[in-house]
């Protein structure tokens, strides 16, 4: 009697496992994991994910951690392992701590999928919003509209020493030169610092405009870059004379924006970028070839190129303009 | 030489003094930006929150003791202070503002005072601990973030101004903050602290040697606490004043101003032992980093030379008042030797 019961119940267990399992290959589970779960950057990235996945039917969710920890992060993904999600989208806090367990994802015949981390190595793709060299010149086109295309004009940077700010500024000082010639570059001090500071930022910008009063505007990488240059405009009577534009999260511009010192302020959208690694993903489980240029439906992702040099690293189009007009429609 | 004369070529300050005259001289020979109107006042601006903290810094370096966790306090304690108003929607005035962080910054400075004044720990491992502390309760428990907009009485602070600067040839326009006025009289109440007080009195003789200070009867234990307190509501005063200033709130960019304000102090001939040091120096030394910080462009640093020019600048700085000072010393010693009495 005994035996029988256990055979059955075995039984039972066997098949609601396999019907369990069934039922989990009709709708691949797609997770996003961000840095973390606070972050309005992110709380925005979220809003993008669900909203993809209700349009599309898929079974996409964002799940992040308390805070910004790559230990954490990682721990979470193991765990994701573990409940044997179908694809992982991350945006890693420090891509080489990452790199082991991803590795155990994909031995684990998990898609993985990130965005921000060109580095990686264990990864089917990397989305990038874009290149860095079409960056800088998407800011230059909004630099070059403020100053009606001409004029002496600068470029400013974290540090020197910074990969991305630095051809963001050499890819906006390349395009100046192709596309509009009544600009030009200060010789004398090309590129300054800001120590990702808006007070250095105020200061240097001070400084230049008293040493050169010839200076017409100003680009930005750092998000500190144009909101301290803004308030250095506002301070020495400049607005309307000089100008600036560059990388700036939109809340946190809003006065300036609204006030006429700057006229367009840069960035990428993170729910698009979202939405783009999800639809990536989808698209390798669902055994589809990856060949550029790569449409994954999304704005600004709908002709992805492979970075030079690289079949992992896919870039975009996914910058956006933030003026007056939109600047609340983010969330952050 | 006279006596007067020769009592000022002992001092380091008049030293200090010729080389901030040097540098601004350079300054109007490669920019002839220097000696404008607006240009003063942008440096006078630029020198409040630095002041502030050169302020406490050289009070707790005078005691023989050091402070590196100011920055994290300004941080936290302007932080919470913007955060409580923002949530409370607090329309106000300025001076709310002032008393919390006030208050807050003298509840983290007793923090440190306790365990520097009362368990005698040393102030350097002291004051690194608390300033992680203080970081990570910011970004831990407070959930730190860029804060966009200040509540408005905070932001009309910020703006407001004593006067406004014109340069006639560029038209360029300078506001005087009126936050000078706040550094002004911080720094006047540490004067009369420093000259006429028994507090101030004790901070010198603990500098110089403890054990005689308390033999002396001067309460130490007291006298350290009551400083740190002192010196954590002048570096709360400064982180708002900073936020009010840049009209936005980022918890994190004050962090690391620590090591060029102890830079200055030193710079001005304060003692990094203790005991000696006047607030005229203290400030002159403020005012050749808060300068040489805001005038590589004028001068026409390349951006990459930048650092490399900044700290010669501090050696040859330092250097100038510590040959003084072993010159100062060498003369004192002839004189014992020849058995005059040295006249200091």
């Amino acid at each position: 009697m005994k035996r029988t019961l256990s055979l059955v119940l075995c039984a039972l267990l066997l098949v609601s496992l396999l019907g369990t399992s069934l039922a989990e290959k009709k709708d691949w589970e797609i997770v996003v994991v961000p840095k973390d779960a606070s972050n309005p950057w992110f709380v925005h990235m979220k809003t993008g994910v669900d909203e993809y996945a209700q349009k599309h039917g898929v079974n996409a969710y964002q799940k992040g951690t308390a805070e910004i920890d790559a230990t954490l992060q990682a721990q979470l993904i193991a765990d994701l392992i573990a409940q044997g999600v179908d694809a992982i989208c991350v945006v890693p806090v420090n891509p080489e701590s990452l790199e082991p367990v991803l590795k155990q994802a994909m031995d684990a015949g998990i898609v993985v999928i990130a965005h921000e981390g060109a580095t990686l190595t264990n990864v089917h793709y990397d989305i990038e919003a874009f290149s860095n060299e079409q960056y800088g010149a998407f800011i230059m086109d909004n630099l070059a509209e403020a100053m009606g295309e001409e004029g002496l004009y600068t470029t400013m940077v974290a540090h020197v020493t910074n990969a991305s700010h630095n051809e963001w500024a050499d890819g906006g000082v390349a395009h100046q030169k192709a596309v509009y010639p009544k600009m030009t570059l200060l010789e004398a001090e090309p590129r300054v610092e800001s120590e990702d500071n808006g007070d250095v930022a105020y200061n240097k910008a001070k400084e230049l405009f008293k040493k050169y009063p010839d200076l017409k505007g100003i680009m930005g990488t750092s998000s500190y870059d144009a909101p301290g240059i803004a308030r250095a405009i506002e301070e020495l009577g400049l607005v309307g004379k000089v100008f600036t534009s560059g990388t700036g999260l939109p809340l946190a511009n809003k006065a300036i924006l609204e006030s006429g010192i700057v006229k367009s302020l840069t960035l990428w959208d993170s729910a698009l970028a979202g939405q783009a690694m999800v639809s990536l993903a989808l698209k390798v489980l669902n055994g589809e070839e990856i060949t550029a240029p790569v449409d994954l439906g999304v704005d600004g992702y709908m002709a992805l190129t492979f970075k030079p040099g690289s079949d992992k690293v896919l870039e975009g189009q996914g910058w956006v303009v933030i003026n007056k007009e939109n600047v609340d429609s983010f969330g952050f | 030489m006279n006596k007067g004369l020769k009592k000022l070529t002992k001092r380091n300050e008049p030293y200090i003094f010729l080389v901030v005259l040097a540098l601004a001289l350079l300054i109007q020979f490669r920019s002839g930006q220097f000696f404008t109107g607006n240009n003063l006042v942008d440096i006078a601006s630029a020198m409040v929150v630095p002041g502030l903290f050169a302020v406490g810094t050289f009070m707790v370096i005078l005691s023989g003791g050091i402070d590196v966790s100011f920055p994290a306090l300004a941080s936290l304690t302007s932080y919470a202070t913007t955060k409580m108003l923002l949530d409370a929607g607090y329309t106000g005035g300025i001076w709310l503002p002032i008393l919390i962080s006030l208050s807050l910054g003298a509840a983290l400075g007793a923090f440190n005072g306790y365990f520097i004044g009362f368990l005698g720990l040393p102030a350097l491992i002291v004051t690194l601990g608390t300033s992680s502390v203080f970081k990570g309760v910011m970004q831990g428990a407070l959930n730190s973030v860029q804060l966009a907009t200040i509540p408005p009485g905070m932001q009309a602070f910020g703006t407001s101004s004593l006067f406004v600067a014109s340069n006639p040839l560029s038209g360029l326009t300078s506001r005087m903050p009126v936050a000078f006025l706040v550094f002004a009289s911080v720094l006047l109440v540490s004067f009369l602290i420093l000259r006429y007080t028994f507090l101030g009195r004790g901070i010198y003789a603990i500098g110089g040697n403890e054990v005689s200070a308390h033999r002396a009867g001067f309460n130490t234990r007291r006298t350290k606490f009551l400083l740190y307190v002192f010196v954590g509501m002048m570096a709360s005063l400064a982180g708002l004043i900073r936020t009010c200033m840049m009209q936005q709130n980022h918890p994190t960019n004050m962090l690391g101003m620590e090591m060029n304000i102890i830079a200055g102090v030193v710079l001005g001939g304060t003692a990094i032992t203790g005991g000696t040091g006047s607030l005229t120096g203290c400030m002159l030394g403020t005012l050749l980093i808060v300068i040489v910080e805001n005038s590589m462009i004028l001068i026409g640093i390349p951006t990459i030379w930048k650092s490399v020019f900044v700290g010669a600048l501090i050696i040859i700085g330092t250097g100038v008042s510590a040959w003084q000072v072993f010159r100062a010393n060498r003369v004192a010693k002839v004189r014992f030797f020849r058995k005059e009495v040295p006249t200091i």
